[in-house]
């Protein structure tokens, strides 16, 4: 029985006598690898081997870096703790603690606003659901680094002034 | 009785940093080779100073980290057996050595010193006895660790040992029937010999066959690709060793590439004459000792102060990629480099082509040691570059090439070889 | 009986039937509305339920038509959907849209409608709309927000009828109308809260919730309040093992959809200072925390048959809990010296909405078990000269200054939730679970036996009450048996002697009033001895 006509079995070329005897193959296999070898030795420049901390790649414009928080002209962050991103967010990494603002325009403002850096995966879709253009990704900070578990929880005044400097 | 002791703490401490440097350099070697082999760059970032020696120092760095990592152990293990098991596989390593000559002999003055350990009568049985043991060093730490990747890793190595023994000793056979002698010195002496006067009386040309059946033999014999099927990382996580670290892995480690060397030497040893230079016998180097010398200074000198321009051309061309010590490493090698052949050159103020018989003979045997240890090196290599170029074997197909094809072959070598031999000395 | 069609559907209901619930009936889902609530009077103000129906000339509200025989009602064709995103269109004139900062959004009568009928570019530009007050305080409970209001007059016709207190009204004309109180009034009544329930936008919410929590984000699970005999069924909303508020679940024969404030305040205490983390023992003089495992082996100990002087269990107590202690106080304590809390404590003022003046969830049960009231002199008395134990589950008797004084000669076993006044003066404390923390039947004050479920974890090592006390039983040499909440629950039926061992495993929706003979005796304990 075949289905809608594809042969059932999978068949496989039948080895010759040499490549089965399987050390001519192991020999032209070892000629492929060697080749890379000696081309390689004489080419060290030609590698595609990015050397990372002196080398950095350039990535493009919408690549998803550390999230920062925007801010309205007076310096206070534009978010009014509408949760959108900590509802949205599949690693639940934001942690928005909702507070009344004196102004009765702006009525809420997040009190807290934390993301857990180490949980987030960047997938960027916070910056999408926020209404207020509140967060944002676009800083192109992708080297996070930090002695502690603890420091890659960072806060609301780490967000709103993110520089571009990778420490934490 | 004492200068006797002292010869042979002296032969076994030349071996012993001859090994041990061999494992760095190898372990560096496997790094660096299989990544050319796959477009990468390898390590390149450890350093002294600024000297990076294209990734030497990182196999220090390594040595270093081991040493001071914690020693994590399983809870439920055999205390003993799980701290000798790695001991046990790197003596065996060791112990090996002691039969392979790495030269014929060296003489200083009237005194004739051979240029082995022991040699023994049983030479070659005493290799296949000891190496053997090896095994006990992975079956233990297998079922020490009380896992079960382990346990399953050193059953692996127990069967596949088992099996390719057999074929070994087989395909060895052959070869004691062409030389007519177990001793190790006597089967590199034989290889000294033309056959109808041009062509190198090697292993490899009298015995094709047992020669590629014993390098499928010791490969299988110390666990390298594509015989790995003790520590298959794809299946059983990395085999006997997945409980060990620190140093307790190192040692296991290291024994893996002490093992790769005991091979490279047996294979050159047995099947490509050893310290033996094809053409070239001892009477014919000792007689032109001197101009050989004068040549080899003359070609090393400028090859070296060639290379160190091509370092100074590095130097101009890498200037201000780094900003720091890695920048001052071209000029320091290529300034290392210029003085080592300046220093060859002028040695030939010192008159190389009058050197005299006693140095000529030293001479020769450090020549003849070269050649031993040259093509240690390549077959050390070709053990990498075999890993980073086959795949491994199922265990089914492990089972099957041993027993069902590489055993029949080497009965078949033995009695052809046996058959060939009785009719040509008749 | 009229007979009608519905959107091609013929259905029958009675005379005098509201149009607007034949089409719910019809078309298994309302109606679009934002007045109409069926506890209150029509207003017919949202103009959003609009139906065709054949014979007249221009659409009608369906809240507001009574079925007739043959009617023939169009609830889903092009006119009827172009009037209500209209009308939709038209509420929205001056709706601020700042759902971000608002409450409601997530439970939000406009954002449903509009996912569900509207859903359209709006015509309205942002900046011409009305700019009213916003996030105005006007009671103690409720907080206004003028902006979001559509003015479907729910609240002002809830506190006119329902609770008739007529604080709020509807201020101004045409599109400057604003819902309020009059100068000098605020919203306050106990029932104020209700309207932040009925309000269909974000108009009034509470201030007890503003902010706290995004609804979306809670977990709902019915349950009872245990504020009072009346026994209003809720529903608790919580997250991440905290309750943020309580919500009324309708419930016509006890609370309809309505429920007090002071009800839905009473979920604080799960939360406030004061609650018992850990069991505490007296050491030296004063109260010391305990292991789970040590704090058991010494209840245990101290708990051997003969060696109780008095038992009494508070009735907030479950009835669960009461079946239980009433079984193990027996075997503990003898009939005599039990009893089933302290007269006078937990009563208070009602009213005649919902507030019943006793504020104790079971009190009803303890006729039922045959477990007496205690007056606190009388208690005084019991305890003055006693030797042995004491165990006290829940309440605070020793708040009582007599019972206090009385306490000289006994040990103090108390098993509760708060740090009080009997906790102060225990031998032993055990923390238990509070009401959200545990599953349990409570019976109203109707006899009316209701099932709250558990919603959150209860703190530290307080643990399933029930199970504690099951505990205790074997250790007391009963051989009761239970595996399971449903063998407990068949069990509490046997005890009650009802005809049908599993009908508290099936409890109806509205609940169950049990035919129970007065003070059932109960099985004599069993095992043992």
């Amino acid at each position: 029985m075949s289905y809608k006509g594809l042969p059932e079995v999978v068949t496989t070329r039948k080895r010759s006598f040499w490549e089965s005897a399987y050390f001519v193959e192991i020999f032209k296999g070892l000629v492929v690898t060697g080749r890379h070898v000696l081309k390689n030795l004489r080419h060290t420049d030609e590698m595609p081997t990015i050397q990372y901390p002196d080398q950095k790649r350039d990535y493009g414009p919408r690549f998803r870096g550390r999230h920062r928080l925007t801010q309205r002209d007076d310096g206070s962050p534009k978010c009014v703790a509408c949760q959108m991103c900590s509802t949205v967010c599949p690693a639940d990494c934001i942690e928005i603690e909702a507070a009344e603002h004196p102004n009765p325009a702006i009525e809420k403002f997040p009190e807290t606003f934390t993301i857990d850096l180490l949980r987030c995966v960047y997938c960027g879709l916070c910056e999408e659901a926020c209404p207020c253009d509140a967060i944002r990704m676009d800083t192109g900070i992708y080297e996070i680094a930090a002695d502690t578990r603890e420091a890659f929880i960072v806060d609301k005044e780490f967000l709103l002034n993110n520089d571009k400097d990778g420490t934490l | 009785m004492l200068p006797v002791i002292l010869e042979a703490l002296l032969k076994i401490i030349f071996f012993f940093i001859l090994i041990m440097g061999f494992v760095v350099v190898l372990i560096w070697g496997e790094r660096k080779g299989s990544a050319f082999i796959q477009d990468r760059t390898g390590p390149n970032r450890a350093s002294i100073g600024g000297i990076r020696l294209a990734g030497l120092v990182h196999p220090v760095a390594d040595v270093f980290k081991l040493l001071f990592k914690e020693d994590v152990a399983p809870s439920q293990r055999h205390p003993f057996l799980y701290a000798f098991a790695p001991w046990l596989g790197m003596v065996v390593a060791m112990t090996t050595y002691t039969v392979i000559p790495f030269g014929d002999f060296l003489q200083i003055g009237d005194k004739v010193y051979p240029m082995v350990v022991a040699d023994l009568e049983i030479g070659m049985l005493f290799v296949l006895a000891i190496s053997s043991l090896a095994t006990y060093g992975i079956a233990l730490g297998g079922w020490a660790s009380n896992s079960k990747y382990t346990f399953l890793g050193s059953m692996r190595a127990t069967a596949q040992m088992v099996s390719y023994e057999i074929t070994m000793g087989l395909a060895l056979m052959g070869l004691f029937l062409v030389f007519g002698s177990l001793r190790l010195t006597d089967i590199v002496g034989g290889q000294g010999e033309l056959i109808w006067g041009w062509l190198p009386k090697w292993g490899v040309v009298v015995q094709p066959l047992g020669f590629l059946l014993f390098m499928g033999a010791i490969y299988a014999e110390t666990n390298r690709t594509p015989f790995d099927m003790s520590e298959r990382d794809s299946e059983i996580v990395a085999g006997y060793h997945t409980e060990y670290s620190s140093m307790k892995f190192a040692l296991f480690f290291m024994a893996e590439y002490a093992h790769m060397v005991v091979a490279a030497a047996l294979i050159a040893t047995l099947y490509f004459g050893g310290y033996q230079i094809p053409w070239l016998p001892r009477p014919v180097l000792e007689g032109h000792a001197g101009p050989i010398l004068t040549g080899l200074l003359v070609a090393g000198g400028l090859c070296s102060i060639w290379i160190g321009t091509l370092y100074f051309r590095r130097a101009r061309r890498e200037k201000g990629w780094y900003n720091d010590a890695r920048e001052r490493e071209p000029g320091v090698l290529g300034t290392a480099a210029v003085v080592g052949g300046l220093v060859m050159l002028g040695s030939l103020l010192l008159q190389p082509w009058n050197i005299g018989a006693g140095g000529g003979s030293i001479f020769v045997s450090l020549i003849q040691t070269g050649a031993f240890i040259g093509k240690l090196v390549f077959f050390a290599w070709l053990f990498i570059w075999v890993r980073w170029t086959v795949p491994s074997f199922r265990y089914d197909q492990v089972m099957h090439l041993g027993w069902k094809i590489m055993l029949p072959a080497g009965l078949v070598n033995l009695v052809v070889t046996a058959l060939w031999l009785a009719a040509v000395h008749r | 009986m009229a007979k009608l069609t519905i959107d091609g559907k013929q259905i029958e209901v009675p005379d005098g039937t509201r149009l607007f619930d034949a089409c719910h009936e019809a078309r298994g889902e309302a109606l679009p509305h934002f007045c109409y609530h069926p506890d209150l009077s029509i207003a017919g103000v949202c103009r959003l339920c609009q139906v065709e129906v054949e014979g007249m000339p221009k659409l009608t509200i369906a809240c507001n038509t009574t079925v007739r025989d043959d009617m023939v009602v169009h609830t889903r064709n092009e006119r009827v959907q172009t009037a209500v995103k209209q009308i939709l269109e038209m509420h929205l004139i001056n709706h601020p849209v700042d759902c971000p900062i608002c409450d409601q959004a997530g439970e939000c009568g406009l954002q449903d409608q509009y996912m569900d009928y509207g859903l359209y570019e709006s015509e309205i530009e942002m900046g011409d709309k009305v700019n009213k007050e916003k996030a105005q305080v006007i009671g103690p409970h409720v907080i206004l927000d003028k902006e979001r209001c559509v003015l479907c007059s729910r609240c002002v016709r809830f506190c006119e009828e329902i609770t008739k207190t007529g604080e709020l009204g509807i201020y101004n004309r045409g599109d400057r109308a604003e819902i309020g109180t009059a100068p000098g009034v605020e919203l306050d009544n106990n029932y104020s809260l209700n309207t932040v329930d009925i309000c269909p936008v974000g108009a009034l919410t509470s201030r007890d919730f503003r902010f706290q929590k995004r609804v979306w984000m809670l977990r709902a699970t019915p349950s009872i309040c245990p504020g009072c005999a009346t026994g209003c069924n809720v529903r608790v909303d919580h997250e991440g093992g905290r309750v943020y508020r309580l919500k009324p679940r309708r419930n016509d024969d006890v609370n309809g959809p309505w429920m007090c404030d002071s009800g839905r305040m009473i979920y604080k205490d799960v939360h406030a200072e004061g609650r018992l983390g850990s069991a505490l023992v007296r050491r030296d003089g004063g109260l010391e925390s305990l292991s789970w495992a040590d704090a058991r082996r010494e209840l245990l100990g101290m708990l051997k048959p003969g060696s109780v002087a008095f038992a009494l269990a508070d009735p907030s107590l479950s009835l669960e809990e009461l079946v239980l202690f009433r079984r193990l106080a027996r075997r503990l304590a003898g009939e005599v010296q039990i009893a089933g809390g302290v007269a006078g404590d937990g009563l208070g003022e009602g009213d005649e909405i919902l507030l019943s003046s006793d504020r104790r969830p079971n009190r009803h049960a303890l006729s039922w078990l045959d477990l007496a009231e205690v007056a606190p002199a009388d208690l005084a008395a019991a305890l003055e000269g006693a030797r042995g134990t004491v165990l006290v589950l829940g309440g605070d008797p020793v708040a009582h200054l007599e019972v206090a004084a009385a306490l000289k000669g006994v040990r103090l076993v108390y098993l509760g939730t708060r740090h009080n006044a009997t906790a102060a003066a225990a031998d032993l404390v055990i923390p238990l679970s509070m009401w959200p923390e545990k599953d349990a039947l409570w019976a109203n004050k109707q006899g009316r036996i209701q099932r709250g479920q558990r919603a959150v974890a209860a703190p530290g090592d307080a643990r399933e009450d029930w199970r504690l006390l099951v505990d205790m039983l074997g250790h007391a040499g009963d051989d009761l048996d239970l595996a399971g909440l449903p063998a407990l629950r068949r069990f509490v039926a046997q005890e009650l002697g009802l005809a049908d061992e599993d009908s508290l495993n099936r409890l109806p929706a509205a609940g169950l009033v049990p035919d129970v003979a007065v003070a059932s005796p109960g099985s004599a304990p069993t095992g043992g001895e």
